[in-house]
């Protein structure tokens, strides 16, 4: 696993730090960097979590046509044009002509023009072959599919029989409600006493009862506020619905695959057989474009293209255009191998530092800042100690305090010192510092091999700065026995120039670095030899 | 409703709906069935553009484990998606544990409810008013959550719960009759009369989906084959694939795994009365526990409800055990041996009478048998597909009753001039309902456990049929009602007798048992009715939550005056719905309705 740097949204809790990095509720408050927004009205990251979204646009993933929004509520959220999903395997079908019944030239003809053939219609799955003709789906014409097959979801049986239940229910209701003022007051809980609502509740229980015993012609008005609700008579009873077959169907079944997945009946509110070969195929569900506001003072934050063929944005206030962006990495594995050449055998297995976080370890990291302002900045950084020991520098294990300490040490540059990162620039504007790369690397190179020796410091602070990048060396020193992920949480704040050029301002804000899971000892050699 | 956008709609409901036209408005129908001190929704004149009309509702139905959202005046849900499980039958003791436990309920909910908006509905959650299907035995503490992440993170001009069991009556055309909720972590019966939920006589088991889903598991671990994959290609030719079976490693019956075996696989058989007397199916431990057993019928309500609490409190130690739930909630694992001894006996006898073929299902292999290619096969045996489902018909446990047991139970507590009435309309909702076979089951074995009362036997050997005044006969004042039994969605009823309710059975529309409570919820949204309906405004004014811990306020307040109250709950009604006590209800009382809400 690589390790991560995750940003912190204090949206979820009203405390603005982080919960500790263990804890279940930690991972819901940290984003990638890239779903981030930043509010400048608020001057504050926003996350998917806490912005108010709306949409500014429907349409169909795959034919990408915009859907009117007038549409969209008659179509239920669905392509309403040629899309249409397998109801096996979910891919989009596509609409085929049956074979001419002649001739063979024929049909080549056919197939180079696409659309003319022979009048029946159906629906193609090129994945997993299904067809519609299976289920008795067919179409005289290629084109409009979606209106043709409208005519069933009109006429399913649930939206007949809804209907037909709210034709039984209105005439009840209106008859409750219009008569007597009972419910009026029963509207207002706060006011009610609790005295009287007890009893016009024993009351009004009671007069349904009686009605029922004695039954009376319907004389809605006399019969008090609660009326007897006729009995309602099905469209289509369930008793006619064999489920016995269906029990049987089962208690025979050879192969899983012949039962309809539940995600693939689940919506379905009727009862349909469970046999997958019933299944029909669904219109493509729409998908909207989604403008996103703040959600405390409502100015927009994100807002894409009208159009649905385009990608772009109109307004984008994305955090990755104001925190810098924070990649954390071991170094590369053949320096590690340089470095510990002597006392480790299993080095060749180890293809990265992240894999190989043994426990009684140190393990340098390099941390890239990268600025995305026009400004330089200076960036502060602060490991959240998990418990700070200062005198758990030295990794000679064995001591007695095992019990106290924390699992692993993180140790990074001071957190007064603060690391300056170079302003962002366009690429052209970097010629320059072309052979500084080079000479960078042996530095690099030398510069850990000091940091590794154990020596506090030695490793740590910048190791190096180009263009707006700058990468900062840290170390993290792991308990002889550590267990579990080495995940802290790091206060960064950085200062950037505001527009008022006598005083700097700073932005604060929270990020947990993930770099990987301890591997407990298993009786290998203290790793860090002095 | 359909008015605005032009969708089929009577000209009817286009004219009592117009909100145009004031009268329409004071047309508009008061509450149905909200208890007697809930507010019933009110509707502003006011229109505000937008896609739906605004009278149209969010009908969201959030269950601990599948969740259904769409559109009020819809026959089904537009969406349907499965979550990790939410919530349990448990709460963590430790305060600082349950506040973390929270939180990432909370963030969780809140994910969930986002995507229900923006993904699956497509709809920008500041104008829709929404409907939250609410399970009778829903924890507070997660309502307050749901109402929290709507007002304050989605914005959402109202909420309104609507009993989930009442709804369901709804969507077959009735306001009375005996609801059963088989749902994922427990089964629940609600008598509902005129509309009205009795929340006092409602009963419950946690033999559910859950429950089933472990059952299975230890039933396949037990009995079932694991076939691992070949090494090479050349020895799937080549082995027979009885000499590499072996028994099924526990990784792989993963959660995902079981889903499909329990919503693919499974069915009910018919019941082996015969061949299966109650003394084979109840291990012979159960006698003490038949001492326990309350006099149900005229206990007071006040230790009824201690005993919903007991019985959750009980429940919350089994179920980490999978072997704990093979057959019996009390067997402990270090019993297994003459359990498994015992459990060998009672899969002899499911083999012998099942006729259900067994399946091969393909399954990702264990991490230590990756080496192999392809995938595993496990062998699902037929009777397990048959009989797993018996866990949940098994009686004679007094903290775990069958479900047929439980209903019941609840027709015991209901007023006797009531009785006949719920026992003819009985509705059995929620997804492990959706077993085939399941209801013509329930069925039966409500019929058999009248006849033969369970409890009475073991000791006292009577001979079966009509034991004459056994002690422990519970349900002996409910055999009159046997030919009154129905079942309204029952889809293969019995011949009907000359009662006048049996007729009832099997006549509900075909809608299926996992979506009728949704189902309901859509058409109160459309009738414009609902549960007691809490705006916006409200929440505000009372300064939405105090964050943690309002449980043990709620108690001494009066319901309805304090700003944690401002989500209605029928655990909050100041008096139980019914004649006024004389006095108002003892304090201990509320808290043990509290504690059996809460689940804590």
């Amino acid at each position: 696993m690589t390790p991560t740097v995750l940003y912190h949204c204090p949206c979820l809790s009203s405390d603005p730090i982080p919960p500790p990095p263990n804890a279940p509720s930690s991972s819901y408050q940290f984003h990638p960097l890239h779903e981030l927004f930043f509010c400048e009205e608020c001057d504050a990251v926003r996350c998917n979590r806490c912005v108010s979204v709306e949409v500014s646009g429907y349409y169909c993933p795959n034919c990408l046509f915009e859907v009117p929004s007038a549409s969209v509520r008659a179509e239920k959220n669905r392509c309403a044009r040629n899309c249409f999903m397998c109801p096996c395997c979910r891919n989009t079908l596509s609409v085929v002509p049956s074979d001419p019944s002649d001739a063979d030239d024929g049909r080549l003809l056919t197939g180079g023009l696409g659309v003319v053939g022979e009048p029946p219609f159906f629906l193609y799955c090129n994945y997993c072959r299904w067809d519609s003709a299976e289920v008795d789906v067919t179409f005289e014409k290629p084109t409009g599919l979606a209106a043709q097959l409208q005519r069933f979801e009109d006429s399913a049986p649930d939206s007949l029989e809804f209907e037909r239940l709210k034709e039984h229910f209105e005439p009840f209701l209106r008859a409750s409600s219009s008569s007597g003022h009972p419910q009026a007051t029963h509207s207002h809980p706060a006011h009610i006493n609790p005295i009287t609502a007890a009893a016009s509740s024993a009351l009004a229980r009671d007069i349904p009862g009686v009605v029922k015993y004695t039954p009376a012609p319907r004389g809605r008005r006399d019969k008090g506020p609660r009326d007897e609700l006729s009995e309602y008579r099905s469209r289509v009873e369930v008793a006619g619905t064999k489920d016995t077959s269906n029990v049987d169907f089962v208690r025979r079944l050879e192969e899983v695959s012949q039962v309809a997945a539940l995600s693939q009946r689940w919506t379905s509110s009727w009862t349909t057989p469970l046999r997958s070969s019933d299944l029909r195929p669904s219109r493509i569900p729409l998908r909207s474009k989604k403008t996103k506001r703040c959600s405390t003072c409502r100015h927009i934050l994100i807002k894409p293209e009208q159009k649905a063929q385009s990608v772009r944005f109109k307004i984008k206030l994305v955090a990755a255009n104001y925190l810098p962006a924070m990649s954390i990495a071991f170094p590369s594995p053949d320096l590690a191998r340089q470095r510990a050449a002597g006392s480790r055998q299993t080095a060749a297995e180890d293809t990265s530092g992240a894999s190989g976080l043994q426990a009684g370890g140190t393990y340098p990291f390099q941390l890239a800042l990268t600025n995305p302002l026009y400004d330089p900045i200076k960036v502060r950084l602060k490991a959240e100690p998990q418990v700070p020991p200062p005198s758990f520098t030295a990794p000679a294990g064995g001591s007695p305090e095992k019990a106290k300490r924390p699992p692993f040490v993180v140790r990074l540059p001071r957190p007064e010192s603060e690391i300056p990162v170079a302003a962002f620039a366009e690429a052209w504007e970097y010629e320059d510092d072309e052979d500084m790369f080079g000479g960078d690397d042996d530095e690099l190179g030398l510069e850990r091999e000091r940091g590794g020796g154990g020596g506090k410091g030695k490793g740590i602070g910048v190791i190096e700065r180009r263009a707006n990048v700058t990468v900062v060396g840290g170390e993290v020193v792991i308990g002889r026995d550590a267990k579990g992920s080495i995940k802290f949480n790091m206060l960064v704040s950085y200062t950037y120039r505001s527009d008022d050029p006598l005083a700097d301002e700073e932005f604060t804000f929270y990020t947990v670095v993930d770099l990987g899971v301890i591997i407990p000892r298993v009786g290998v050699e203290s790793i860090t030899s002095d | 409703m359909s008015a605005l956008a032009g969708g089929p709609s009577t000209p009817r409901s286009r004219t009592s709906f117009a909100p145009a036209t004031p009268a329409g408005v004071a047309n508009v129908p008061r509450s149905v069935h909200s208890g007697t001190v809930q507010a019933s929704p009110h509707y502003q004149t006011s229109r505000r553009h937008s896609l739906y009309g605004t009278e149209d509702r969010i009908v969201i139905d959030p269950g601990s484990r599948i969740w259904k959202v769409g559109f009020s005046g819809e026959g089904r849900p537009r969406d349907v998606f499965a979550v990790h499980p939410l919530w349990c039958l448990q709460r963590s003791p430790d305060p600082i544990q349950r506040d973390e436990d929270d939180r990432v309920l909370a963030a969780r909910v809140q994910a969930h409810l986002r995507a229900a908006f923006h993904d699956s509905l497509l709809t920008e959650p500041k104008s829709r008013k929404v409907i939250i299907i609410e399970h009778p035995l829903l924890p507070v503490y997660v309502k307050d959550i749901f109402a929290k992440t709507l007002f304050e993170n989605l914005q959402v001009p109202s909420i309104s719960f609507a009993s989930s069991h009442l709804l369901a009556l709804l969507s077959v055309g009735r306001i009375t009759g005996l609801v059963l909720d088989c749902g994922e972590l427990e089964s629940t019966a609600l008598p509902i009369f005129s509309s009205r939920p009795l929340f006092h006589q409602l009963r419950t088991t946690p033999l559910a989906g859950a429950r089933l889903t472990s059952h299975l598991r230890a039933l396949l671990l037990l009995f079932g084959t694991f076939v691992p994959p070949p090494t090479s290609l050349s020895a799937a030719v080549n082995m027979p694939t009885s000499s590499c079976s072996t028994r099924v490693p526990l990784e792989v019956l993963s959660d995902a795994v079981l889903e499909e075996i329990k919503t693919r696989c499974s069915f009910v058989g018919e019941s082996l009365d015969g061949a299966l007397g109650p003394g084979i199916v109840s291990p012979s431990d159960e006698d003490p526990m038949d001492l326990d057993l309350p006099p149900s019928d005229t206990a007071p309500s006040e230790s009824e409800f201690s005993r919903v609490s007991a019985d959750r409190d009980s429940n919350a130690g089994p179920t980490s055990s999978d072997f704990s739930v093979v057959s019996q909630a009390q067997i402990l694992p270090g019993r297994s041996s003459r359990d498994e001894h015992q459990l060998q006996a009672l899969a002899n006898l499911y083999m012998r009478h099942s006729t259900a073929t067994n399946l091969h299902l393909k399954v990702t292999p264990p991490a230590s048998q990756q080496a192999g290619t392809g995938q595993g096969t496990l062998i699902i045996p037929g009777w397990i597909r048959e009989r797993g489902s018996e866990l949940l018909f098994e009686g004679g446990d007094v903290d775990e009753g069958s479900i047929a047991e439980t209903i019941l139970d609840c027709l015991l507590k209901i007023p006797v001039d009531l009785r006949k009435t719920l026992a003819s309309s009985i509705l059995v909702t929620g997804g492990t309902a959706m077993l085939p076979g399941f209801i013509p089951r329930l069925h039966v074995e409500l019929i058999r456990a009248i006849v033969t009362s369970p409890s009475s036997s073991p000791r006292p050997p009577i001979a079966p049929g009509r034991p004459r005044p056994p002690p422990y006969d519970r349900y002996a004042v409910l055999r009159p009602l046997v030919p009154h039994f129905a079942i309204l969605n029952n889809p293969s009823p019995p011949p009907p007798s000359n009662a006048r309710g049996s007729a009832n059975a099997g006549k509900a529309p075909a809608f299926t048992p996992a979506t009728m409570a949704w189902v309901g919820g859509s058409l109160a949204g459309a009738l414009k009715t609902g549960g007691a309906e809490v705006p916006r405004e409200k929440w505000d004014e009372a300064g939405g939550l105090p964050d943690s811990g309002d449980d043990a306020m709620e108690e001494d307040d009066v319901a309805g005056r304090s700003p944690a109250n401002v989500i209605p709950d029928w655990t909050r009604t100041p008096l139980p719905v019914g004649a006024p006590p004389a006095n108002p209800p003892p304090p201990q009382m509320r808290e043990a309705t509290l504690l059996a809400v809460v689940g804590a």
